[in-house]
């Protein structure tokens, strides 16, 4: 389900089918890390976007977690798990944190939820078939390791 | 004077009747256009998108075909992606299948899962046969929907989603 009128209308009727929320963690900067920020997220956005279509009855895409690069760890890591506090009270079941940031990777152990971190592929030089058989072909790893964790 | 072929009165009749027809036919000829203009574009627009899939090629395992086109919703134009399983079935016609699970709108699979010939539904484990028709006892409450099908220069064209009865 997309984060739109229509969708969230079918959310709440169907509430116990849609246990999984999928979350974009995207940095924002406008140093010298600003193209590599937005690149990153377009990369990102394309991706959830995939997956949500693949998996619309059981998922929930969320608008993405936007954060300041500079900002400490600790209050980026803070704000995160209010977030998943907040998505378990509302009994999401599955939280998937999607990002290309590598500072999360770092510390994963201390988030609750799965945190699915894909090294970004430029995007803006490429062509629309090809961009698109790429996001494909990358979305298909994360179908199955999302179908296994539903399994658990 | 009597050599001059045209008088004056006959010149300005001349150029009335000129102008004046043009000025008619300025009028007319969109209202003409207009009026068999849905003749016109059907051939050039029309429902069906073709898709790069040849139809000599399929057989009667289900195959996914990928296909986009362009949609425009008021400023905002985005290519749209959508997919459909196809194959053919034993009298050698050819099936198209939407892939949107009937429950909550998830993607199926053909044989996924390990489900020997049904689509199945990874989201809450519906699944469908063949045809299309949903097995009774899984979330589904309603056969998969089926494209209309055309064959354009020996290339498969899908037209929009219509819902199935159950056969």
């Amino acid at each position: 389900m997309n984060w739109n009128g229509k969708d969230v209308e079918s959310y709440k009727q169907q509430k116990e089918y849609i246990d999984t929320a999928i979350m974009p963690l995207a940095p924002v900067s406008f140093g010298a890390e600003m193209k590599e920020a937005a690149s990153q997220y377009e990369f990102i956005q394309l991706l959830t976007m995939l997956l949500e279509k693949q998996f619309k009855g059981r998922t929930l895409l969320l608008p993405p977690f936007s954060y300041q690069s500079k900002k400490r760890e600790e209050d980026k890591i803070a704000a995160l798990n209010s977030w998943s506090e907040e998505l378990r009270e509302a009994e999401f079941k599955h939280i998937f944190y999607f990002t290309s940031d590598s500072g999360w990777k770092l510390v994963e152990d201390k988030l609750d939820g799965t945190l699915i971190w894909v090294p970004s592929v430029p995007l803006e030089h490429m062509e629309p078939s090809y961009k698109y058989s790429l996001i494909e072909e990358q979305a298909k790893q994360f179908i199955n390791i999302i179908a296994h964790k539903w399994q658990q | 004077m009597s050599k001059q072929p045209v008088s004056r009165r006959q010149f300005l009749n001349y150029t009335l009747m000129g102008v004046g027809g043009f000025m008619a036919a300025g009028m007319l000829m969109p209202m003409v256009r207009f009026a068999i203009d849905p003749v016109l574009a059907e051939g050039a627009a029309g429902e069906f998108q073709t898709t790069n899939q040849k139809v000599d090629e399929l057989t009667s395992t289900p195959v996914r075909v990928d296909f986009s086109y362009e949609q425009q919703d008021a400023w905002y134009t985005s290519e749209v992606t959508e997919t459909a399983w196809v194959y053919k079935d034993e009298n050698g016609e050819v099936v198209a299948l939407s892939p949107i699970c009937k429950h909550l709108g998830c993607t199926v699979n053909w044989e996924g899962d390990n489900h020997k010939n049904q689509f199945y539904c990874p989201c809450h484990g519906g699944l469908y046969e063949k045809n299309g028709n949903n097995v009774p006892g899984t979330p589904p409450t309603a056969p998969l929907d089926k494209y209309p099908t055309k064959v354009k220069d020996g290339f498969l064209q899908l037209g929009k989603p219509e819902p199935q009865t159950i056969a």
